[in-house]
């Protein structure tokens, strides 16, 4: 840690100057330099586009089964299609009792709702255990990190009996509220971690200023941890759209399901699963969570990298 | 709730930071009156928002009705809902669906926070383990109509706490043929009224051996409890006793896994790996459906189904028994799921009308055909008979031909049985893997059931 | 949300008390336990309840159909004769233990080539996340079973070059080892947080670097590790809490059953098939408890190592 502060020290201070500078690693270098460079480029993309394929091939398989007749999805190996068969999803749309347009929205309510609270209740919480001093910090703290350790299965049935106490059993307040209320210890620690790498000189100077720490939390800290927000974002949509057992449990009524559990009522695993129609919408429900991480990966890159050091 | 106030305080010192903090006890005491104020303030809300009761807006009795199944099935019963519901406008049937897997864990923890649907489809493996601990109505206490059912699937219904599942539909255990892989590798399909267990092997063995590589005679068995029932019940033996014990010994299950590894030895059946995959392949992956195996064992209400994965038709045969003759194959009819009801139901004369109305309505036969089995009421099964696919048919005809040949009908499932089917499989492919002797395991497992059922 | 509103009046009329207090004693307890408020509420409210319930369930018989009944330590000393258990905790571990860095490595190494200004970035960064996006979706069984099959992609390339493959996901040797790649193949999240935490290291730090004439290794030891640690030892702490309690990936592999011969039985599963499958929740919550302590014991020693490598800017 010491070994740091020796280099940027130096030019600590001039930096506020240089901070509008575009974030290039590598400066452009002769001639020569820059035909090694490019082969090495060349190399790093051909491994990244091999690596890549691996990764998506599973997904692939899945995009050209959905294009295939149901019953030849398990008998035609590989990734060669005959034809284009669009039924799986004109079927898989309508085969429910809702169009499963109607499950997306559901999940979408339940999704906004959980992001919303993630993102204002975890920067909360966050920033006070990151920023400020007070009694009982380290044992909240302990608490906070003990409440993910705990498998979720052997509460489930505790907090079913809370929520039906409560009368919310098929309403999608137990998928929402607990995340207005920064259950999700993962973002909380997450921030955290981001708010202690954020320079604390900034804080004091706003301090200095006269800011209190509404202030400083809302003008100071929350515009540096753009990347920390758009990560809880793109997770919480990810894992809230994905979140199955949750939606099971609470939502019973069938005009209420969240696209996960709308997906396995094509399974049926005692008898005939309507495979086409599951891969065709699980297609089709992929689409809204790798819209928005294409969109918020676009906030992973600003923070203090590009908007420097006001 | 029993709540012990310690564990708050102990817990987090094992991973809270050993720096101790030394506040004022004064600030300690400002911090937990705000906790305290909020739970107050959260306890109160609680209060208010208490017990929705069940009842719809307009005066109707509305029941909750909860199976598990595919789209399909849910289109169905759906419609069936809506013609019960014409009949009774004064009673609404919301339904509650889901895939097999999830409906267990839904089910279970509706019923320990007694929010259970007033309607259950159960399954022969839990429906001991819910009545007993008195979760299931006594449905002989009220008004449904039993006298045309079959008496072997009623009765798998019956146990200590009366009549708490209604068949839904029977099954019989069978042998399921691909006569498509028999035709390639120039094998006859064998007699199913006079085979023997060595037959099966030999044929099964005969058609991998003029088969494609990959390609075998028979799946294995060993996955489920059913073909060991089959296998004891043909040895004197069955799985469970009367009086809710385990109905074999070691030496029992150690002949059937040998029988089992001595067929993949001799690839009548697939080697280990690939057995141990199939297991976990739903119907329309394993190896009947894709025209890799010959014959493969499964309940006849799954053969439509089957059929439509493996994009041809498939025969139906009986098991082999020891001495070739069928009536020592020892079959018997099986409840493919049932009717159940909750005890805690507000309305337990609806939800029987409902039941009834299922098992006895033509009108829901028509509707439902052959979606869980062949219908046990045989009025019903002959009215809907010209309505029936060619493949349910077929599965009809078959339910109707073995019955004079059937045996006593199997003891319920005991307390605890729901074990069973996971042990049988786990020592099937320690067996398997030769990571155990046959002998080992039987020893083994049989100890393990019997933990399992307390017996 | 009026959280906000409250809270900025608070501050507007007791700021300057606010101050002196700090003054004082150099503590903010006011405004930090309004900025805790929400988390406290849902601490109080929704997460303690049910976890000391699963407690107390632990020192019961619990069936979930009937009500539960006292037994003291029963459980936690049938836990010690369960050799079913032991194994899970085997199985657990191997899975933490290789599980855990390998896939940390891989989501680290990738973050840092997809961080260099490298063309089509957001274009491998979305391949990269992709398998993460299908979480626990019911095709990645059957995905998984077309590459890792008796007859799968892995078997088929093999069988090219003249070798016949295991069948890798349903032998019990290599069966947890597929798992294992399974959870590397979703490196994608701690990927996306590595590269937000990267993002974050101020410029200006290489800058003085590249004057001082460091190297590009030099500057990944001096400036990206140690700026990049807090959110490394993040990644950690939470990859080794969320390994611990593995539950879906072999769930979906296994059909829920662990197999085969249980080498895929990982802690979180056997607690579970105790608890909904054969109605023992007494016992699940028991061990629930006692896997709480274990990764309570791992959570802390990191804490206590992170003293030593883990670089805070307070």
């Amino acid at each position: 840690m010491t070994k740091l502060q020796t280099l940027p020290a130096a030019s600590g201070s001039s930096s506020a100057k240089d901070g509008k500078s575009p974030r290039r690693r590598e400066s452009p270098g002769s001639l020569a330099f820059s035909r090694s460079a490019r082969i090495k480029g060349l190399v790093k993309h051909a491994i990244l586009i091999i690596v890549g394929g691996v990764m998506i091939y599973p997904l692939l398989w899945m995009v050209v089964s959905s294009l295939r007749p149901n019953d030849l999805i398990f008998r035609e190996p590989g990734l060669w299609l005959e034809s284009l068969e669009m039924s799986n999803y004109t079927d898989g749309w309508s085969a429910l009792t809702h169009p499963f347009g109607h499950y997306m929205i559901n999940s979408a309510i339940v999704v906004l709702g959980s992001i919303l609270g993630n993102l204002v209740s975890c920067s909360m919480a966050a920033y006070a255990f990151a920023r400020l001093q007070f009694s009982g910090k380290k044992i909240f703290f302990g608490i906070m990190l003990l409440t993910i350790m705990l498998p979720f299965h052997v509460v489930i049935v505790p907090q079913y009996i809370l929520f039906s106490q409560i009368g919310w059993v098929n309403t999608f307040w137990p998928l929402i509220v607990p995340k207005l209320l920064a259950t999700d210890a993962f973002f909380v620690f997450l921030m955290v971690q981001f708010i202690r790498g954020i320079p604390k000189d900034l804080d004091e100077a706003a301090r200095i200023d006269g800011a209190g720490h509404p202030r400083i939390f809302l003008r100071v800290i929350l515009p540096l941890m753009v990347p920390a927000l758009a990560t809880t974002t793109i997770f919480t949509f990810i894992w809230t759209w994905n979140d199955f057992f949750g939606a099971l449990i609470y939502l019973t009524d069938p005009d209420m399901f969240t696209v996960p559990v709308a997906l396995r009522a094509f399974v049926d695993s005692q008898s005939a699963t309507s495979w086409g129609s599951l891969f065709a919408m699980s297609i089709v429900s992929l689409l809204p969570v790798f819209l928005v991480f294409l969109f918020g990966q676009r906030f992973l890159i600003k923070g203090i990298a590009t908007t420097g050091i006001k | 709730m029993p709540v012990n106030p310690k564990g708050e305080a102990v817990a987090p010192a094992a991973t809270s930071k050993t720096h101790a903090s030394a506040p004022k006890a004064k600030r300690r005491l400002r911090a937990s009156a705000l906790v305290a104020a909020t739970a107050a303030a959260v306890l109160a809300l609680t209060a208010c928002g208490g017990g929705a009761e069940q009842k719809s807006a307009d005066g109707k009795v509305e029941l909750r009705f909860s199976w598990w199944g595919g789209d399909k099935r849910a289109q169905l019963t759906q419609e069936a809902i809506a013609a019960f519901e014409a009949e009774n406008p004064n009673i609404k049937i919301k339904p509650e669906y889901g895939d097999w897997s999830g409906y267990w864990d839904k089910l279970a923890t509706q019923v320990a926070a007694n929010d259970a649907p007033d309607i259950i489809q159960m399954d022969e493996k839990y429906i001991t383990e819910y009545s007993t601990r008195g979760a299931l109505l006594d449905l002989s206490k009220y008004d449904i109509d039993t006298s045309k059912l079959d008496e072997a699937a009623l009765n798998a219904g019956k146990g200590e706490d009366g009549l708490t599942g209604i068949a839904a539909g029977i099954n019989a255990a069978t042998i399921l043929a691909n006569p498509a892989v028999f035709q390639a590798a120039g094998v006859p399909l064998p007699d199913d009224k006079t085979w023997t267990w060595e037959d099966f092997e030999r044929i099964a063995a005969e058609v991998t051996a003029k088969s494609p590589k990959g390609t075998y005679g028979a799946a294995a068995y060993g996955t489920d409890e059913a073909s060991l029932g089959v296998w004891l019940r043909q040895n004197g033996k069955s799985l469970y006793t009367k009086d809710g014990k385990l109905g074999f010994e070691p030496a029992d299950i150690k002949g059937y896994w040998e029988f089992l590894k001595q067929m993949s030895d001799n690839k009548a059946v697939p080697t280990a790996s690939e057995i141990v995959e199939a297991e976990a392949a739903p119907l329309d992956q394993s190896g009947l459906a894709t025209g890799k195996n010959g014959m493969a064992f499964w309940w006849s209400n799954q053969l439509p189904a089957l059929e439509k994965a493996a994009g041809g038709e498939l025969q139906i045969l009986r098991f082999p028994s020891k001495t070739g003759k069928a009536e020592d194959a020892g079959l018997w009819y099986k409840a493919s799921q049932f009717w159940s009801a909750s005890s805690r139901t507000k309305h337990p004369e609806e939800t029987a009308k409902f039941i009834d109305f299922l098992t006895n309505n033509v009108k829901a036969g028509e509707i439902l055909l052959a979606d869980r089995g062949v219908y046990p009421n045989s009025d019903v099964r002959e009215a809907i008979a010209p309505k029936l696919a060619k493949a349910d048919v077929k599965v009809v005809d078959f339910i109707g031909a073995i019955k004079e040949e059937l045996g006593e009908a199997p003891a319920a499932p005991p307390k605890g049985a729901g074990a069973i089917q996971e042990i049988i499989k786990r020592y099937t492919s320690e067996v398997m893997f030769n990571r155990l002797s046959a002998e080992e395991a039987g020893k083994k497992a049989v100890d393990e059931m019997k933990s399992a059922i307390g017996a | 949300m009026s959280a906000i509103g409250e809270l900025s009046t608070m501050t507007r009329r007791k700021g300057p008390l606010s101050k002196e207090e700090k003054k004082a004693n150099g503590r903010d307890n006011k405004a930090a336990y309004v900025f805790l408020l929400p988390w406290l509420i849902g601490l109080v409210a929704i997460t303690v309840g049910p976890m000391l319930m699963s407690l107390y369930l632990s020192f019961t018989d619990y069936n979930l159909l009937q009500p539960p009944e006292w037994v003291g330590l029963d459980n936690f000393v049938r836990m010690f004769g369960d050799a079913r258990l032991h194994n899970s905790l085997r199985v657990t571990f191997t899975y933490v233990l290789v599980g855990v860095p390998l896939q940390l490595g891989v989501a680290l190494l990738i973050a840092l080539v997809l961080d260099k200004g490298l063309r089509g970035l957001p274009f491998y960064r979305s391949i990269f996340y992709l398998p993460s996006l299908l979480g626990g979706s019911v095709a990645v069984a059957i995905l998984w079973k077309q590459i890792f099959g008796t007859t799968g992609l892995v078997n088929q390339v093999l069988a090219m070059v003249g070798i016949e493959g295991p069948g890798w996901i349903s032998d019990p040797n290599t069966a947890l080892g597929s798992i294992i790649l399974l959870h590397v193949w979703t490196f994608g999240s701690p990927m996306i947080i590595f590269l937000a935490g990267l993002r974050q290291i101020p410029v200006m730090y290489y800058e003085a670097a590249k004057v001082d004439g460091a190297t590009t290794l030099q500057q990944f030891w001096r400036i990206t590790l140690p700026m990049l640690s807090p959110i490394i030892f993040f990644n950690l702490v939470l990859q080794i809490i969320g390994s611990f309690q593995s539950f879906t990936q072999a769930f979906i592999v296994s059909g829920g059953n662990g197999g085969p011969s249980d080498s895929t039985m990982f802690f979180t599963l056997y607690l579970y098939q105790k608890g909904f499958g054969q109605f023992d929740m007494g016992y699940a919550s028991a061990m629930a408890w006692f896997l709480l302590v274990i990764i309570g014991v791992f959570t802390a020693i990191n804490f206590i190592a992170s003293k030593y490598w883990v670089f805070y800017d307070d």
